[in-house]
């Protein structure tokens, strides 16, 4: 599915996305953000080079074995190998945890849920969380 | 080291530069529900 018809369903409910990593700008291009127009993205990519925001934002490290003993890791590359995705190098830090939120109309957290280890919400619940915030506005 | 926060805490503040250099700013999207992903790593 592209980039654009999976932010449609986010669209609908008005909400805005930003997506922050770490690793330099021309990393990301070449890596996560392969064949994707960044130009033509609905929503910002951001960087945080030195990791501050993610610090303030109690993002923390990983242990070796949450991450290289979790099925879960496997099961993805798997996956993506089989959707013929190439295997690449995992960035500068592969032990760097990260975390999805949902900030409300007034700048409050609405939903919360750092990465413990290599795991992140599926998009429904963020979706529901985000519609939940028009809601409780009404 | 700040904790995650959690729901009712306002949130953090994250202001930062976007691939192209411009700068984003968290509060400037108030008004609407933001989802906020911080990304694993690059690979």
């Amino acid at each position: 599915m592209k980039v654009q018809q999976r932010w449609e369903r986010w669209e609908a409910i008005g909400a805005a996305a930003l997506f922050v990593v770490f690793d330099e700008p021309a990393v990301i291009r070449h890596t996560m953000l392969d064949g994707i127009d960044v130009d033509a993205m609905p929503f910002d990519v951001v960087v945080d080079r030195r990791r501050e925001v993610y610090d303030r934002w109690g993002l923390t490290r990983a242990r070796h074995r949450d991450i290289w003993l979790d099925p879960n890791v496997y099961k993805v590359y798997w996956r993506l190998l089989r959707a013929g995705a190439k295997l690449r190098a995992g960035g500068s830090d592969v032990l760097q945890l990260g975390g999805d939120f949902i900030v409300d109309h007034h700048g409050e957290i609405a939903y919360s849920r750092p990465q413990r280890r290599d795991d992140r919400p599926p998009t429904g619940e963020l979706l529901r969380a985000a519609a939940g915030t028009t809601r409780r506005d009404r | 080291m700040p904790t995650a926060p959690t729901p009712g805490d306002r949130a953090p503040v994250l202001a930062l530069p976007t691939l192209d250099d411009r700068t984003v700013d968290l509060a400037e999207l108030r008004g609407r529900p933001v989802l906020v992903s911080f990304l694993r790593h690059a690979g």
